[in-house]
């Protein structure tokens, strides 16, 4: 492999503090899609806000039980002032109840900063949708630069371009991955992949090159699977996988590959490249997809990658996912795809029970 | 040449079953014992015990397959393999027609769907909590000052059931403690728990589906409450093997002798 240093992570506080002394402007983006390459171009590091370490206490006073522990970690990373650093908040139209987060932080919490939303739009896509989501791109620019700094659009098209250069190194990284080429295990790949949540994009990108640029050293996993759901959490369940010679040969998670899109390398508009790349998106929960094209695609990614079965990391209470669940779990059966749930909480460890779900589940592959 | 023989335990949330099974796959000991705290310790003696009931040494053993929450502890399995695994083994074998296994224990309960070869085909087991497990009836015998193995024919003492609202093990308890204090016919408030407890693991049948012969296997198999309730619901006669318990057991032997001829 090439230098060993992109497997250990920067301190994400150190980095964030330097990127800050360089002068740039640190937003909160809470999950998932959002145009990172606008906030790029104003001099804006999107610092994603996914699965925040430690467990809820202050946030409970302000959400129900049965609200999904992303929503309820992040708010309890901001009662705790942990996100004193970042400039603002970003909540992106992903479910309700992000929706509603996005209100606490902007009505009760008085945190003087400024709160950001940005509505794209749900299938199915209409004549309009096109025209809709170009505008919620302007509007979104005019609200950040009424705050932030003004739009540089020279700089707005280099930063597509890094965004397809990103793209294509990914996809790079996703098939030598998937063809067995990459020596990463599981809980070495996502936390490489995901440093992309936080990092500056130039920075992103030196990374994802020195890994293409290694040598690849092919490895021999007995069982490949489709890993589907939100988020590769609790991190141990990579851990389990890479035990029981595990590979995840394709993934569909929301925080990974599903919000993979490559925006055009030539283009003439920046804005109407973007809208294109949205409308383009591979099939996800939270634009509402209709679930027969949801599983033709998982269908799809499992016969491609040789998986043998399909793992669903769901937080509890994740809505937008559980509803189209139980029908993903039947057509894939149809399809003679075998698929196992696992509704969990972010940073819960392993439990028995989950570990023997998973074990069993990998038992039933090997028959 | 000696005779073969091999070894499956079971290191359970509640017991600890070992069943030791010749060359031909016959059956000859079996041992329960609870758990206790050291899961280690307890399929060692689970162990020893079955081995001493047929008078076999440890070195006649060709192999030991370890299944059961505490299976990852068992220091001297050659292999470990989980429980859902063992269960559908040990039911297919005792139960070629079997089709559906649910096995309910003392903290898991599990639905498995397996085919003629008795492969799992899928599964579904409960989440991290108790409600509507073995444990569940175990708390409920003792706050209602009944004995285990009289629990489930109390619930059959009556055709009324009082509806118990909640399958979780704390808030359910204290349910109780107010129908009680409502004077509610404790045979009906029996009965509500047992039924309680059949609704929730038939909803979680409806996931995997009912395919075939339906066999229940787990200490809870041993209820007859469960046991008439369940049929009722899932209107099919459900079989039981002799020793519901050590089915788990059974099945990691045999995979034993797959493994270590
Ligand atoms: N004699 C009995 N009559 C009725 N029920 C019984 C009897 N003995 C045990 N049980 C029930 O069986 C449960 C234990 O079942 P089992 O021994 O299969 O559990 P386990 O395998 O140790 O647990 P798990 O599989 O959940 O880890 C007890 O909680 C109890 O409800
Ligand atoms: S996990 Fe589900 S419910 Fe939670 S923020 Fe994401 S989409 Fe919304
Ligand atoms: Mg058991």
């Amino acid at each position: 492999m090439a230098d060993q240093n992109f497997k250990s992570e920067p301190n994400r506080i150190q980095y964030l503090n330097e990127q800050k002394a360089q002068g740039r402007y640190l937003l909160g983006v809470f999950p998932a899609l959002y145009p990172r390459e606008i906030l790029w171009a104003l001099n804006i590091l999107p610092v994603e806000i996914w699965d925040p370490p430690g467990t809820a206490v202050l946030a409970n006073k302000h959400l129900q039980p049965y609200i999904c522990p992303i929503v309820r970690n992040g708010l309890e990373l901001i009662l705790r002032g942990e996100t004193d650093i970042v400039d603002g908040f970003l909540f992106p139209h992903t479910c309700d109840s992000l929706q509603n987060l996005a209100s606490i932080v902007n009505d009760h919490l008085e945190l003087n900063k400024p709160v950001f939303s940005f509505y794209h739009p749900k299938m199915p896509y209409t004549a309009a949708t096109q025209k809709f989501y170009r505008a919620q791109l302007e509007i979104l620019i005019n609200q950040l630069t009424s705050i932030f700094s003004p739009i540089d659009t020279d700089r707005l098209t280099e930063c597509l371009r890094l965004s397809h250069e990103i793209g294509r190194q990914l996809n790079k990284i996703f098939k030598l991955q998937r063809t067995n080429q990459l020596s990463f295990s599981n809980s070495e790949y996502y936390p490489i992949l995901r440093q992309g949540e936080f990092l500056w994009p130039e920075d992103y990108l030196k990374l994802l090159n020195e890994i293409t640029a290694g040598e690849t050293i092919p490895s021999k996993p007995d069982t490949a699977i489709v890993l589907s759901g939100i988020l590769p959490n609790p991190v141990e369940i990579l851990s389990l996988l890479d035990k029981l010679n595990v590979k995840v040969a394709a993934d569909d998670l929301l925080n990974n590959q599903r919000r993979f899109y490559l925006p055009q390398s030539k283009f003439s508009n920046p804005l109407d490249a973007l809208t294109e790349a949205y409308l383009k998106r591979p099939p996800c929960s939270t634009i509402g997809t209709p679930i027969s094209e949801r599983l033709n695609h998982l269908i799809k990614l499992a016969i491609g990658s040789k998986a043998k079965g399909v793992v669903f990391l769901i937080p509890k209470f994740c809505e937008p996912e559980l509803f189209d669940l139980p029908q993903l779990k039947q057509g894939l059966q149809k399809a003679g795809i075998s698929s196992l749930v696992i509704e969990t909480e972010l940073n819960c460890g392993l439990t028995g029970q989950l570990t023997t779900r998973l074990e069993a589940f990998i038992e039933m592959l090997g028959n | 040449m000696a005779e073969k023989y091999y070894a499956g335990i079971d290191v359970g949330s509640h017991s600890t079953e070992a069943v030791i099974i010749d060359d031909n796959k016959q059956q000859l000991s079996f041992s329960i014992i609870d758990t206790g705290l050291d899961g280690n310790a307890a399929a060692e003696n689970a162990l020893n015990l079955a081995l001493a009931k047929i008078g076999i040494n440890r070195e006649n053993l060709n192999g030991i397959v370890a299944t059961g929450y505490g299976r990852a502890n068992v220091t001297n399995a050659g292999k470990q393999v989980t429980e859902i695994t063992c269960h559908a083994t040990g039911a297919h074998h005792i139960f070629p027609q079997a089709g559906t296994v649910i096995d309910m224990g003392g903290q898991d309960s599990k639905v498995i769907h397996i085919d003629e070869n008795g492969q799992l085909v899928d599964f579904v087991m409960n989440d991290k909590c108790a409600a509507g497990t073995g444990r569940f009836l175990e708390v409920m015998a003792k706050r209602l000052g009944s004995d285990l193995d009289q629990f489930g024919n109390l619930a059959l003492l009556s055709e009324q059931a009082v509806p118990i609202s909640n399958t979780c093990t704390v808030f359910a308890e204290s349910e109780v403690v107010s129908l009680l204090a409502k004077n509610h016919p404790r045979d009906q408030i029996i009965r509500g728990l047992h039924q309680a407890i059949v609704d929730r693991i038939w909803a979680q049948s409806q996931t995997v589906g009912i395919h075939g012969a339906v066999i229940m296997t787990g200490g809870v198999a041993l209820n007859q409450g469960v046991i008439q309730l369940l049929e009722d619901k899932l209107k099919c006669e459900l079989l039981v093997p002799p020793q519901p318990q050590i089915v788990g057991a059974l099945g990691a032997a045999l995979i034993a002798h797959r493994n270590f001829r």
